[in-house]
């Protein structure tokens, strides 16, 4: 067993050199090749649920119907963790078209450029985005004026209700403030002893979804000031919010009993997930849940309303928090205008955007396509749909760091409903000025 | 593998010949060799041979606990690994029905064999590079004089004592930005072809307990260095190679930091340890079959275990040879 | 043959002159170098001189190369980025100490990352090796059964780490959790282990002494080398089970224990997988596309310093940061490896 040695020398030295040559990212991308040559294109995306992907890949196939010279290659179950490293490394295993779930770091991606700048591509095909599509759609793909990703389908977020649990419970509309809210959910939780059996409405947020930027857009807050410093402290819906999610969880038996609870469900997708098994009477959920609870069909029955508003915001109920997935063109990608031909299929063209919305219950993302005669009827879907479509629902604000703010004020979150952070307003200050000190250390 | 050369601690202690070796006990041996009455009828004898019970009852009853707290855990997860979805969330101990079809399940994820190849082929390879690239290094270290040696292996020892933490972002973005080799396994394999610190440690103190007698009279025979270490040291010294090859093996195996810095990007070159973090949420899977995946990334290196068990616990012992 | 860059040189360059110096390198000064009748012996000297330094040179280049690139490279590297300004896309630009103060100044889990380092550092090493001891102890004391008791206690430490936390974390499950379960059957509220900040560390140890069988397979083979005559003289002079531990087992097995320490310390200081996988598992959070989540669970008492380097390195990608934390971890390492060589470790002989 000789070692590799004498070859690996020149390896070596080559790296040796190549090292000292510094760390410049040598793959640059470009807009220079003809969309009409046969082509390879890479697509990541993070579709993984089977019926999704084949969602996915039915509208990949029309596409190649419709351009015969590019051949796409789909990947799913793609996170942004992994976009994020890919495009730094570059090189040919890097994607050309590529999606994200979430908004949260579209501000990095646009700043750093790590996306490239779509408004040419809209020009040079004669799109007008403002027509196109929804405006804050279109704000929560863009950072500072640039337009680096586009809406791929939107997602907005409402309360799933156990229709049995309030049958019996006696409460006959799903609440519409939060203080009706918080008075169905003691009368739906049960107890035994100690331990919570069944939540009225869990608010913990580490439960799947509940982060609590979903249901803190209830109050529609504003997270930046116009100098784009963090203003947590000073907005007094922060305070507001968590002092109604402390009383709700208070109400049903405290945050310890609930986390125990949280701990014997299952995974959020899967048949034992907390609403699944009947151990949450209400949840915050996405338009998606609904195709798969009419798959899974539980054992009892259920429905859709949008989220409770602050009481003293009655008027704007109705709204519930946004997202989408969004998508956009690596910017190391070398055949940029024939990733273009597949982005502007996948984004704009309303027969796709209303069939894809329709297969996998996600909002469309256009105007042409929210409009549309050709959406499905189905109640729940079209619940979210006008939940998409009121004028007070919100999407998070971009920023630079990514979605790293988000993380901070799940941090502080996390802290503050176990009851360790004494002093509420002083964790606001400090919880802006770690925010302000990261977007500080990501700017360039 | 050969019988070993270096004498090994014995793990059983020689039981002794003493009449009463029912239940031998550390003072048998000494008490008869001091000449005392043979057991019967005087009550000292009898008194020192309930002593002697009770402290084997003693010792074999708190070794039987542990060694239930030690196994038990094995028990659950296995047992858990054959229930129904809901049943595993329960808090149920026993399966009210086997589900074995568990196991064909975690068979049948996408990527779950993709995950063993790659796992083998990090491990295989990784110490085939570690165990050829340290052998010449240990031996230099461990039979040359030369100026220097004991800066090379305080080195030695400073890297061995080094997080891999500390250099693991610029050597990340050499492997992804000059050589695109994120998305592989490489980056962690290559620099195993350059000498190992542990490996090399470890090694070079088992070569220092082969005689230098050994390899003069090799070199009076007039082979050169290499031969010298081909022919007469590497023979003699298998049994440390088997225990840093074993080590590096699972190492290798077990790694979740290198494939998460290196691989996580590309799901085709995920490692089992990896995948079976990500297994969970990544598959919408309950703790059933998560259990069942578990025991599937356990079993492998406990079948090894079993097989090379006597090197295993010798290449452990060398880790505690004094230099 | 791939080896010959040294051995070459040696073999080629006649055996005469080899075998008639007749004394290795390895042997120094030995017998016969001197006196060799060979014509000018000064010449013969320094040719072996530098064939001697090529050879040595040869059989280290793996580890030289490794060393230097992979070692002595990243370690400059680490420091010149550590006064940059680096998101892994745009070039590096210079910012002083901006990352150092942000480091420590701003980041909030720069402290829990450190105090929970050192505290398993301390708690978790010191536990290990004295139950390490405990476990070979009983084991050397065992008189029958003894090959299934030490497979059972050596088994768990072949667990992968990954398996072995996912295991613990099911285990552990406040709510569905057959230790729970059992505890609860006994009468006893058990606590919420992986998910209560004061519990989640120790849960950790827990974790750590069910794979205690490498320690206890060096403690058992010391302690089957402690001579027996001098427990025999210890009893004759009437000492008790526990003067005879302390008068002749612990002389006798120091060393090991040193060993144990420094590795343990060192390991210890790496402690980045168990801790992540139990607290991303026990958090139950969704890995949601997109999201980023902070390690730590729960309250950040999980939270090591190789995670956070970890997380801002290639979750935030603040290059600068990274490095800094890399450089507190790298000094951290250098002090505790200069001190615990300089106590009798048995790490470096007397003869380097």
């Amino acid at each position: 067993m000789p070692p590799p040695r004498p070859r690996a020398w020149p390896t070596v030295l080559l790296a040796v050199g190549l090292l000292l040559t510094g760390c410049a990212n040598p793959s640059v991308g470009s807009a220079d090749d003809d969309p009409k040559a046969p082509v390879t294109l890479k697509f990541w995306h993070g579709w993984s649920e089977p019926s999704e992907v084949k969602a996915i890949d039915k509208s990949i196939e029309r596409f190649e119907k419709l351009h015969r010279n590019i051949d796409v290659v789909a990947t799913g179950n793609v996170n942004d963790a992994t976009v994020n490293q890919a495009l730094r490394a570059g090189g040919d295993k890097a994607p050309d078209v590529v999606s994200s779930f979430t908004t949260n770091n579209v501000g990095q991606y646009c700043d750093s450029g790590m996306w490239a700048d779509l408004d040419p591509f809209l020009k040079k095909s004669g799109l007008d985005k403002k027509k196109l599509f929804p405006n804050t759609l279109l704000e929560y793909t863009q950072y500072q004026g640039t337009q680096c990703a586009l809406p791929l389908l939107a997602d907005a977020f409402g309360l799933y209700y156990n229709k049995d649990a309030f049958a019996k419970a006696g409460i006959t509309r799903p609440p519409r403030t939060m203080s009706e809210f918080r008075k169905a959910a003691a009368k739906l939780t049960q107890r035994e002893g100690r331990h919570v059996k069944r939540a009225g409405y869990m608010p913990n947020f580490r439960l799947y979804q509940n982060s609590p930027d979903r249901m803190f857009a209830q109050w529609g807050p504003r997270y930046f000031d116009a100098h784009g410093k963090a203003q947590l402290a000073k907005e007094p819906r922060t305070r507001q919010f968590f002092r109604t999610m402390r009383q709700l969880t208070d109400a049903q038996g405290g945050y310890g009993a609930l986390e125990r609870l949280r701990q014997s469900f299952g995974d959020e997708m899967s048949k034992q997930s907390g609403f699944m098994t009947g151990k949450l009477a209400m949840h915050l959920d996405g338009e998606w849940r609904g195709l798969m609870l009419k798959e899974a069909k539980p054992d009892f029955d259920w429905g859709v309303a949008p989220l409770p508003v602050p009481d003293k915001q009655a008027d704007t109920y109705g709204r519930g928090f946004l997202t989408g997935t969004v998508a956009g063109i690596a910017h190391s990608s070398k055949h940029q205008n024939a990733a273009w031909e597949l982005l502007r299929f996948l984004t704009t063209d309303t027969d796709q955007v209303v069939s894809f919305a329709n297969a996998i219950h996600n909002v469309p993302s256009t105007n042409a396509a929210l409009n549309s005669p050709d959406l499905d009827a189905d109640p729940a879907f079209r619940t979210f749909l006008r939940i998409a479509k009121n004028p007070h629902s919100q999407a998070l604000p971009p920023s630079t760091t990514g979605g790293q703010y988000v993380t901070a004020l799940q941090d502080f979150a996390y802290s503050v409903e176990s009851g360790k952070e004494g002093d509420l307003d002083a964790g606001l200050r400090a919880l802006d000025r770690q925010i302000d000190a990261d977007t500080v250390q990501a700017e360039n | 593998m050969t019988t070993p050369t270096t004498p090994t601690p014995p793990m059983n202690p020689q039981p002794p010949a003493a009449p009463n070796a029912a239940l031998p006990s550390p003072g048998a041996r000494q008490r008869t060799a001091a000449g005392a009455p043979s057991s019967g009828s005087s009550a000292a004898g009898r008194s020192a041979r309930r002593k002697r019970a009770l402290h084997w009852i003693a010792v074999h009853s708190m070794a039987i606990a542990l060694a239930l707290a030690f196994v038990l855990p094995f028990v659950f997860v296995f047992l858990t690994s054959v229930m129904s979805d809901g049943q595993a969330m329960s808090g149920e101990l026993w399966p009210t029905s086997w589900h074995w079809e568990n196991y064909t399940k975690v068979f049948r994820t996408p990527g779950f064999l993709d995950w063993w190849r790659n796992s083998l082929m990090y491990a295989l390879v990784g110490t085939v590079f570690t165990v050829c690239s340290s052998i010449p290094v240990a031996y230099a270290l461990a039979k040359f004089r030369f100026r220097g040696r004991r800066t090379a292996m305080l080195l030695v020892i400073s890297t061995m004592m080094l997080p891999p933490q500390v250099i693991v972002v610029p050597m990340y973005l050499v492997w992804a930005q000059q050589f695109h080799l994120s998305g592989t396994l490489w980056p962690l394999i290559i620099p195993m072809a350059f000498g190992d610190a542990y490996s090399i440690f470890l090694l070079r103190q088992f070569l220092l307990t082969i005689p230098k007698e050994y390899v003069e009279s090799a070199r009076i025979d007039g082979c050169g260095e290499l031969r010298t270490l081909l022919r007469v040291v590497v023979p003699m010294a298998k049994p440390g190679i088997a225990a840093i090859a074993l080590f590096q093996f699972f190492y290798c195996w077990n790694d979740y930091f290198g494939p998460q810095i290196y691989a996580a990007q590309n799901p085709g070159a995920w490692t089992l340890s990896y995948g079976l973090e990500s297994f969970k949420s990544a598959h919408s899977v309950d703790w059933n079959l998560t259990m069942a995946a578990t025991l599937l990334v356990m079993a492998p290196v406990i079948i090894v275990f079993f097989f090379a068990q006597k090197a295993f616990v010798e290449g452990v012992t060398l880790t505690g040879v004094k230099g | 043959m791939a080896l010959s860059l040294s051995s070459g040189s040696g073999s080629g360059s006649g055996r005469g002159p080899d075998r008639g110096s007749g004394s290795g390198p390895g042997s120094g000064s030995g017998p016969g170098s001197r006196d060799g009748s060979a014509p000018s012996t000064a010449t013969l000297l320094r040719r072996k001189k530098t064939r001697d330094r090529l050879r040595t040179i040869g059989f280290l280049s793996p580890w030289l190369v490794g060393f230097t690139v992979f070692f002595g490279y990243p370690l400059v590297a680490t420091v010149y980025f550590s006064f940059m300004h680096y998101n892994q896309i745009k070039e590096p630009t210079f910012v002083g100490l901006r990352n150092w103060s942000y480091v420590f100044q701003e980041m909030p889990l720069f402290g829990p990352a450190l105090w929970n380092t050192l505290w398993l550092v301390v708690v978790m090493v010191a536990l290990r090796v004295v139950f390490g001891i405990g476990v070979g102890l009983l084991v050397t004391k065992l008189k029958s059964g003894v090959g299934f008791f030490r497979t059972a206690f050596y088994v768990p430490y072949l667990a992968p780490p990954v398996a072995a936390t996912v295991a613990f974390v099911f285990l552990l499950n406040p709510a569905t959790g057959p230790v729970n379960e059992l505890l609860g059957a006994i009468g006893i509220e058990g606590p919420n282990w992986f998910n209560d900040p004061l519990w989640s560390k120790p849960s950790l140890v827990m974790l750590s002494l069910w794979g205690i069988g490498d320690l206890m397979v060096i403690f058992m083979a010391a302690l089957l080398d402690v001579p027996k005559e001098q427990y025999e003289a210890a009893e004759l002079d009437g000492a008790g089970a526990w003067s005879r531990f302390r008068y002749v087992t612990w002389p006798n097995i120091t060393p090991i224990v040193m060993f144990a320490v420094v590795t343990g310390v060192v390991q210890t200081m790496q402690y980045y997988t168990q801790a992540l996988v139990a607290g991303k598992l026990a958090s139950g959070i969704t890995i949601g596309p997109g999201t980023v989540i902070q390690p730590g669970y729960p309250d950040h008492s999980t939270i090591t310093v190789p995670q956070l380097v970890y997380q801002l390195g290639f979750q935030n990608f603040n290059t600068g940061a990274a490095s800094v934390l890399s450089l507190v971890l790298f000094a951290i390492a250098m002090a505790v490896t200069v001190l615990l060589m300089r106590r009798k470790s048995g790490l470096l002989s007397a003869e380097d």
